[in-house]
């Protein structure tokens, strides 16, 4: 009678350690899988491997940097750092710029002077689409209907008109400026631009687009304002 | 009594080493029919103690259990109440009743013998 007691208890009980077995490994599954499939791996590779690049690209600036201030030391150190803070200043679109570059002018679209329609102001959303389509080069500076666009600069509606940097642009015909760096980049600005469909975007808005053949010397204005940089914090451990 | 726990040993082992996984929105149910599992394993001990062990009523109510609970929780999914609480909480409180039992029965038991001792 006893061993058969036993043995029931002996039965029960593995079914027991079994569930019980179980339900610890289901609770304790792995939190997440790897799911990415091989583009995603390769998008991310090629992420990587642009801010190495980006990285390598710094240190040269910087090494160029220190090299100028090791020549530069023995004559006179306060000449380097006004360089620096020149060149800075100059990253920072704080100061007026001259180089290759092309004029983009916005006017109303002839069918809409014929048909006399009322012609709006060109809407942030758009605005901010170009500029963006533009930044696609490297080293563009660029200003609009004279105001600079800088790294922090908004474009937004206040109180119905289009501002840029706070301040409300006009209404077309307005024009942009851009300094792109070398002449070879400039064509290649004005050919992109040409063929980009973001014009067609303009023409619902009955705005039309003119992108101008690039010149050898542009000027654009400096940004004329007060940096504010309140919610920017340095990195640590640099 | 070493029997029984060999096969605890042996039932935990084989499902870690198998790696049997259930989908995770049964592991409730599971977890559910564990306790209902200990419930019966309890109430058998304490039935056994007091010499009342039926076999029958013993796996009978293992099983039963098992299903009552795991239906039980179905069912409150099902209709949005969680009554899987209800056999949480009636398993829960059968479980500490039936350990307490077992408890005075084993510290008399001991008790008893020592007292046996102490005479001879």
């Amino acid at each position: 009678m006893k061993k058969k007691v036993f043995s029931r208890f002996t039965m029960i009980l593995f079914v027991i350690g079994l569930m019980t077995a179980i339900q610890f490994n289901t609770i304790n599954e792995p939190d997440s899988r790897d799911t990415r499939d091989i583009w995603e791996i390769r998008q991310e590779l090629s992420r990587e491997k642009q801010l190495h690049s980006e990285l390598l690209s710094e240190i040269g600036t910087l090494d160029d940097t220190l090299e100028k201030y090791d020549e530069v030391s023995s004559d006179s150190p306060e000449q380097a750092l006004q360089e620096t803070v020149e060149e800075l200043r100059k990253e920072a679109g704080l100061t007026e710029l001259t180089g290759p570059g092309l004029r983009i002018s916005i006017e109303p679209s002839p069918e809409a002077v014929v048909t006399g329609q009322n012609i709006e102001q060109i809407s942030p959303a758009l605005l901010i689409r170009f500029v963006n389509e533009i930044n696609r080069f490297n080293e563009i500076d660029l200003a609009i209907d004279g105001k600079r666009i800088i790294n922090t600069s908004p474009i937004r509606d206040i109180n119905g008109r289009t501002t840029v940097n706070g301040k409300p642009i006009g209404t077309p015909p307005l024009e942009m400026t851009v300094v792109a760096g070398t002449l070879s980049n400039a064509e290649k600005l004005y050919n992109h631009l040409n063929a980009s469909p973001i014009l067609d975007n303009f023409y619902i808005d009955n705005l039309s687009v003119d992108v101008k053949q690039p010149e050898e010397k542009i000027t654009i204005e400096a940004y004329d304002e007060e940096l504010e940089l309140e919610h920017l914090k340095a990195v640590e451990g640099e | 009594m070493w029997l029984s726990i060999l096969g605890l040993i042996l039932g935990v082992s084989l499902g870690l080493l198998t790696d049997i996984r259930i989908p995770p929105e049964y592991a409730n149910y599971l977890s559910i029919a564990v306790l209902a599992a200990l419930d019966t394993l309890f109430g058998g001990i304490r039935a056994h103690l007091q010499q009342v062990y039926d076999d029958k009523v013993f796996v009978s109510g293992f099983f039963f259990n098992i299903l009552l609970a795991a239906g039980l929780a179905f069912l409150g999914v099902h209709l949005g109440v969680d009554l899987y609480l209800a056999a949480i909480f009636a398993f829960g409180v059968r479980l500490f009743q039936n350990i307490a039992v077992i408890r005075r029965i084993l510290l008399s038991k001991w008790t008893e013998k020592k007292e046996i001792r102490e005479s001879v």
